[in-house]
């Protein structure tokens, strides 16, 4: 099994024609279409396993595809591909100019596991006796203190968790490869490349921003990410249940903007994909729990994108409430229901307490990578990475560094995926006119133009 | 011109077939319906079949592994999966096969996900049956299957732009800078397209014109960027890497026009021009929805203006009083959604008897630019914005927030109750009757003096390049994608990419992303000597070939099929061939041909014979 691990990096090699800070969807993109051209490229990716958000999440808008089915092999390609080297569980700390190239300072984290010995049999996992909250299945199910990180990570190498690991020593002697390092100690390395794509992505905002809402007073006050896992196949629970007490609930509500355009929190910006996502959710959980009421608390329904606005009108169709109005709180009951109290505008601005007993709270995107002047670029007011030049809108301003997808702000995988391309597109640009001597055999143009117009 | 490579493979047909069958739960999509167990324990009874596994998910990396690690251990040469559409995952899994060491071509796939679970979600006895059956036909058709080898064409390493606005100007400006030369063709005299005229830009309130003008300026001087301006595509035959293109130009309107300082002059001699390009892009743009006669008053009322008009003619005022048309405003209305999210039955239909039902995206944020410069710009003016939702998505928020603060009134309609638009009373132009569903659904009269509409985009109008390419176009009448994720700006046509809001409505710097998005896909195929195209293709076998011609009759492609004249025992007979570079592979030669003498690879009489037997024959799966 140890074949997709990617083109192991070599000791030697550090150079790189482009490094590709962030392996979710839009780095990986940017490096396959890099790679096709041939240029060498090196992705990093601090969590153990390349795919971003996008793996974790159910099925994606607007053509309800399985994120899955559509990321997976994106990752495989990118760790099959012979001018792709990946770098996982490794961050990228530093950019700095070096020559008329950048040098990128990385920090490889230790997985305790040699990836050069660890073939990704499991047993090791499967006899380790601590557990802990899955992060991948954003806590609600139990992961073991060593293990691969999920069934379809890339790479399958396991990793030890040394906050819970109690140094039993089960999995050292479970491993038939002897891949197992308990002394294991991070290292630094640094590498060159002549062109750096930042595709560092984001997270959600916390649920307890608002205190008002009480998330921290009840677990069926959820995340979307929660709910993404909820929804699919192969999720925690394999089916929708509440993760206080494990009912199927029967009323369902989605705050939208909970976490976006409000000054006050800091977020003044819209988050752009959770009206979207959260009409996705209510629409799968629907299909899930026929008989549950979902209710979609919004302020504007902003459903933009192509086929967006089909979608929408669908979910109505379907039978999900949209109530226009403000969700002033919500409160958790002592027999676990959790009250909204509602400003219906549409309905003469009544206010109203709604019962429900699941409640999604859609938390605005913020950027993941907080200083992008460590890693050569600025930043605009809002906290996402700086593109001054409108006609490039790939480009950080600083030579020879682009960036891509969701670090630019908040947007759908569509719209990360056209990004990616384009600052493939920038790069591959800028790496040929930086090379660019008297060449030989420089192209040109061929074309045969016939006769003469009215002059 | 094709070279074909001899077969190097060391596994081959000649080998008794030991057929490695693979099942995909698809995470449930695919178990949750077909008793994958159940269906794995029939397919290890069925001839030649020497593995059998079931996966969660097969296309993940520890599924792919499996399939390499069985091939190269248990010596399989031919395989099976059986998972969701070929159109997903055909091609990952030849790869697969491929990185196993056997011939990618002895793979065969099996929808049972889209044409099995998810059809047959309520009969799971009959799903798994079918699932058995499907199964059954694949391994039986892989018995005749033989190694094939990809087509290898030549490749013209250029690339044709189709749309001089800015997303045709962005491609051409990122492939010269990459090296690759353009040819791009524009319809009108000037390069720019709607950006040109835009006075300003959201987010940056950049310059339409001086945008537009840097864009013009990186290609018009570009060695390899060649600009033809009131031309058009009129001829265009090939395939990806070969495509052949005729330009033809429109007479010159007047004398005057080759000095258009924006590269008219380029196309001034040419009166034809041919091309051989590798791959195309189409960047034909969107234009605004013109309002029907009476729609909203448009075209009745002088005071009901287009946004794009109104755009233009603010940029142009003195500050002051707010004068239009030579009289003083103090009332202006925004309304939103004109030509976008139409609902059936309460908007008129369209020429082709549809409702554009889709959000134009783009407008929400220009219309709130423009109430937001109005009411900076003339502070007393009364600025009301008749809406559905507003859509200031992501930064673009921005707008909103000011605009709030700055006093526009808000007033939300229903798409089922567009606003009615009469002529005003007491001196003023309009009144709009609305019930506004912010204060509770009462209807409300606004009194206006201008009423801007907020029109949509629609798709450009371009029939004939539709039907020289072959381009799909989606229900909203916009050129379509393969797939929004997997392939988002490829057509179904190999090699024809799309750029901009040809494609779909999107802003500037959407537009400018796709385009380079666009210019990435374009460049990629043209970084080879050559091209490789699926094998797919007819065969004609000359000894049992007649030369009766009914195959050239039938074939639609120009090219694919030609006759030949060869000598046979000293004779010279008519024998049928086939250029592989053109050959679609539909098999319509195949069915006319009263000899057999024709044959699809990878899709033989024989192997179809086969699947027939293989459905048929299977026996259902129990429980
Ligand atoms: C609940 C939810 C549901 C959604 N549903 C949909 C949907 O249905 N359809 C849709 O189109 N969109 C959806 N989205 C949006 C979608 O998730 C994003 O558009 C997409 O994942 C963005 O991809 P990205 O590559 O930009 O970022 P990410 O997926 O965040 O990838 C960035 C990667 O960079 C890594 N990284 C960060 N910093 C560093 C560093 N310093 N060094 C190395 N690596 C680093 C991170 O670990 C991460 O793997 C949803 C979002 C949410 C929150
Ligand atoms: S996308 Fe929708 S839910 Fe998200 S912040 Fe914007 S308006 Fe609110
Ligand atoms: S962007 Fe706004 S005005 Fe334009 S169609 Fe969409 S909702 Fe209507």
């Amino acid at each position: 099994m140890s074949s997709g691990n990617g083109a192991a990096m070599r000791e030697t090699e550090n150079h790189f024609d482009v490094v590709v800070v962030g392996g979710g969807i839009a780095g990986l993109q940017s490096a396959l279409d890099l790679a096709d051209q041939d240029y060498r490229v090196l992705v990093v990716e601090k969590q153990p396993s390349i795919g971003g958000r996008m793996i974790s999440l159910s099925k994606v808008f607007p053509t309800l595809d399985c994120a899955s089915c559509i990321t997976t092999p994106k990752m495989s390609a990118a760790a099959h591909h012979s001018n792709i080297t990946l770098m996982t569980y490794t961050t990228v700390d530093a950019i700095e100019p070096a020559g008329d190239n950048h040098r990128l300072t990385l920090t490889q984290m230790a997985r305790y596991v040699d990836t050069s010995a660890c073939i990704g049999c499991r047993q090791c996992e499967y006899v380790c006796p601590v557990e802990y909250p899955d992060p991948f299945e954003q806590g609600m199910g139990a992961l073991r203190a060593i293990s691969v990180p999920f069934a379809n990570a890339i790479p399958q190498y396991a990793v030890l968790n040394p906050e819970y690991c109690i140094g039993c020593g089960a999995c050292v002697r479970a491993c038939a490869s002897d891949a197992i390092r308990l002394d294991q100690q991070p290292k630094t390395l640094t590498v060159e490349a002549g062109a750096v794509v930042l595709a560092t992505g984001f997270h959600l905002n916390s649920t307890s921003l608002k205190p008002q809402y009480n998330a921290s007073r009840s677990k069926d006050i959820v995340s979307p990410l929660q709910v993404e896992r909820l929804l699919a196949p192969h999720g925690p629970y394999g089916r929708v249940l509440r993760p206080s007490d494990g009912k199927i609930p029967d009323s369902v509500a989605f705050v939208l903007c909970a976490g976006s355009r409000d000054q006050s929190i800091g977020v003044p910006y819209c988050s752009r994909v959770c009206c979207m996502y959260s009409i996705k959710q209510a629409m799968l959980l629907s299909g899930a729990l026929p008989t549950a009421d979902i209710t979609i608390y919004y302020m504007d329904i902003r459903a933009f994108g192509k086929g967006f606005e089909q979608f929408y009108q669908n979910a109505k169709a379907m039978g999900i409430s949209f109530v226009k109005g403000k969700v002033a709180r919500i409160t958790p009951q002592p027999n676990g229901d959790l009250m909204a109290r509602v400003e219906a505008i549409e309905e003469d601005g009544r206010v109203m307490e709604n019962r429900h007993d699941l409640v999604v709270l859609a938390q605005g995107i913020v950027p993941e990578l907080v200083s992008p002047e460590r890693l050569g670029a600025a930043k605009e007011e809002d906290g996402f990475i700086r593109r001054p030049d409108p006609l490039r809108p790939a480009w950080t301003g600083r030579e020879g560094i682009f960036v891509a997808g969701t670090a630019a702000g908040p947007k759908d995988i569509v719209d990360s995926i056209m990004e990616a391309g384009s600052a493939a597109m920038e790069a591959s640009h800028y790496l040929t006119q930086k090379r660019a001597t008297a060449d030989a055999n420089a192209p040109s143009l061929e074309l045969e133009v016939i006769g003469a117009a009215s002059e | 011109m094709s070279e074909q490579k001899k077969s190097s493979n060391p596994k081959t047909e000649s080998q008794k077939p030991r057929i490695g069958v693979y099942i995909c739960r698809c995470g449930g999509n695919i178990s949750d319906v077909v008793n994958t167990d159940a269906l794995a324990g029939k397919v290890k009874q069925l001839g030649d079949v020497a593995a059998c596994r079931v996966e969660t998910f097969m296309c993940s990396d520890p599924g792919q592994a499996t399939i390499v690690e069985d091939i190269q251990k248990q010596n399989l040469n031919r395989v099976v999966v059986a998972s969701c559409s070929p159109f997903l995952h055909e091609l990952t899994f030849r790869t697969v096969v491929q990185r196993g060491g056997l011939n990618p071509f002895l793979y065969e796939h099996v929808n049972i996900r889209e044409q099995d679970s998810w059809a047959h979600k309520h009969d799971p006895v009959g799903a798994t049956s079918k699932a058995l059956r499907m199964i059954n036909a694949a391994v039986g058709k892989l018995h005749h299957a033989e190694p094939l080898e990809r087509i290898r064409m030549g490749n013209h390493r250029q690339t044709l732009v189709v749309g001089g606005g800015i997303a045709g100007l962005k491609t051409a400006a990122e492939l010269a800078g990459k090296g690759v030369p353009v040819i791009l063709v524009e319809q009108s005299s000037s390069l720019g397209g709607r950006v040109a005229l835009l006075a300003r830009t959201f987010p940056r309130e950049d310059e339409g014109s001086v945008l537009a003008k840097k864009l013009i300026a990186q290609v018009t001087d570009h060695p390899l960027v060649r600009i033809f301006t009131r031309a058009r595509i009129e001829r265009v035959s090939g395939f990806i890497g070969n495509f052949d293109v005729k330009i033809a130009f429109e007479p010159k309107p007047d004398a005057s026009a080759s000095s258009d300082p924006q590269g008219a002059g380029h196309s001034a001699n040419a009166a034809e021009v041919y091309a051989s390009v590798g791959t195309i892009i189409v960047a034909t743009g969107a234009d605004p929805y013109k309002p029907a006669r009476g729609e909203y008053g448009f075209g009745e009322q002088p005071a009901v203006v287009s946004l794009a008009d109104f755009l233009r003619q603010l940029a142009t005022l003195p500050n002051g009083n707010f004068i239009w048309n030579g009289k003083r405003v103090r009332n202006v209305g925004f309304l939103h959604c004109v030509g976008s999210r139409q609902v059936e039955g309460v908007n008129p239909p369209q020429a082709d008897g549809k409702i554009n039902d889709y959000c134009s995206r783009y407008c929400c944020t220009a219309i709130l630019q423009q109430a937001l410069t109005l009411k900076m710009r003339f502070p007393d003016v009364n600025v009301f914005d008749f809406y559905q939702d507003i859509r200031t998505y992501g930064g673009h928020e921005d707008y909103y927030t000011k605009s709030s603060a700055a006093g526009v009134v808000f007033l939300r309609y229903h798409a089922e109750e567009p606003p009615v638009v009469e002529p005003g009373e007491n001196g003023s132009a309009l009144k709009v009757r609305v019930k506004d569903y912010l204060t509770f659904g009462e209807e409300v009269e606004v009194p206006l003096d201008l009423l801007v509409l907020g029109v949509g985009l629609v798709a450009h109008d371009i029939p004939e390049l539709i039907d020289l390419l072959k381009l799909p176009v989606g229900a909203d009448r916009f050129l379509q994608e393969v797939h929004p994720k997997l392939r988002p700006v490829e057509t179904a046509v190999n090699g024809v990419l799309l750029a901009g809001t040809a494609q779909a409505p999107m802003n500037i710097e959407e537009t400018l992303s796709a385009a380079g998005a666009a210019a990435v896909k374009a460049a990629i195929p043209l970084s080879r000597d050559a091209v490789e195209l699926d094998p797919f293709v007819a065969e004609v076998n000359a000894e049992k070939c007649n030369g009766c011609e009914r195959c050239l009759t039938e074939c639609a492609y120009t090219g694919a099929l030609f006759k030949e004249t060869v000598q046979v025992d000293g004779e010279s007979a008519v024998k049928a061939r086939v250029n592989p570079g053109l050959c679609f592979g539909c098999g319509a030669c195949v069915a006319v041909c009263p000899t057999r003498a024709i044959d699809l690879k990878g899709w033989t009489l024989d192997q179809f014979d086969a699947m027939i037997d293989g459905l048929v024959e299977a026996v259902p799966v129990e429980g």
